[in-house]
């Protein structure tokens, strides 16, 4: 098994979704996250991109936005960092559906807040910072069994 | 990846098969075609997919309004979805509302 660091920009546009997801998954497979993870990963991935173009870069008025892809692995833990520059925003102070709200039928569901809550649950690990003029979401998944405490 | 829906409507029922990976690019396709055959005012939908690999919450959403649109009486199926998808659906408690399926007519 190989460590990786990879980088790579996409613009921040809904075409970016898959090819992101594709980076990803590539990326996974080298250090052999196994396949159910690997969707995991790109998931919660998915979701925070698709914040960052529908809206951090639609609300601050950027048209050509740029997403940046880190991906970084030491033996223990595979990172994912999402870098942008628009307004900052900290999808871990949006408040998330209650336990109460999710038992509810859909008829009576409210549309919101699920997106950030796949984000944070396919994941061992989702972080946030904002420095140097950018947003920082940061994913981490443990690579080996028993090291939970690596994220 | 490519994306595709496909929609009929027979019996009543609207039946919606849908391909490939269901993200927010994609999602508002999906939305579209479910918009246009509720028109048809069927008694329950019935959305195929067994091909889809991948959906986000843009795809769950959709499903909330498919939901919503049908009202409480109809049933919304899904046709054999694939494991991850499944999780999905039960992390965000929407399979609770969804009757899945392995074939339809069951």
């Amino acid at each position: 098994m190989d460590t990786i660091t990879e980088f790579r920009k996409f613009s921040a546009s809904l075409d970016s979704l898959e090819p992101i997801r594709e980076f990803l998954a590539v990326s996974a497979q080298k250090v052999g996250l196994d396949k159910s993870r690997t969707y995991k990963l790109c998931l919660a991935v998915d979701e925070i991109a698709t914040n960052i173009i529908n809206y951090g870069y639609l609300n601050s008025g950027i048209a050509d936005g740029i997403i940046d892809v880190n991906v970084i692995s030491d033996y223990e833990k595979l990172t994912v960092i999402l870098e942008d520059t628009a307004t900052p925003f900290n999808p871990l102070e949006t408040k998330l559906p209650a336990d109460d709200e999710l038992e509810l039928p859909l008829e009576k569901r409210a549309i919101g807040g699920l997106g950030i809550m796949i984000a944070k649950e396919n994941v061992d690990d989702f972080k946030y910072n904002y420095e140097n003029g950018k947003n920082k979401n940061i994913f981490c998944v443990v690579l080996s069994q028993g090291k939970m405490q690596a994220c | 990846m490519s994306f595709s829906v496909k929609s009929e409507v027979i019996d009543n029922t609207a039946i919606i098969a849908v391909e490939g990976s269901l993200d927010s690019s994609t999602a508002p396709k999906l939305h579209d075609e479910v918009q246009r055959i509720i028109l048809q005012n069927p008694k329950d939908l019935v959305l195929n997919v067994e091909k889809l690999n991948f959906m986000a919450s843009a795809g769950l959403r959709v499903i909330i309004f498919a939901k919503q649109k049908l009202g409480s009486a109809a049933k919304l199926f899904l046709v054999k979805p694939q494991d991850q998808v499944v999780e999905t659906l039960r992390m965000t408690g929407l399979l609770f509302s969804v009757t899945i399926v392995d074939q339809y007519p069951e």
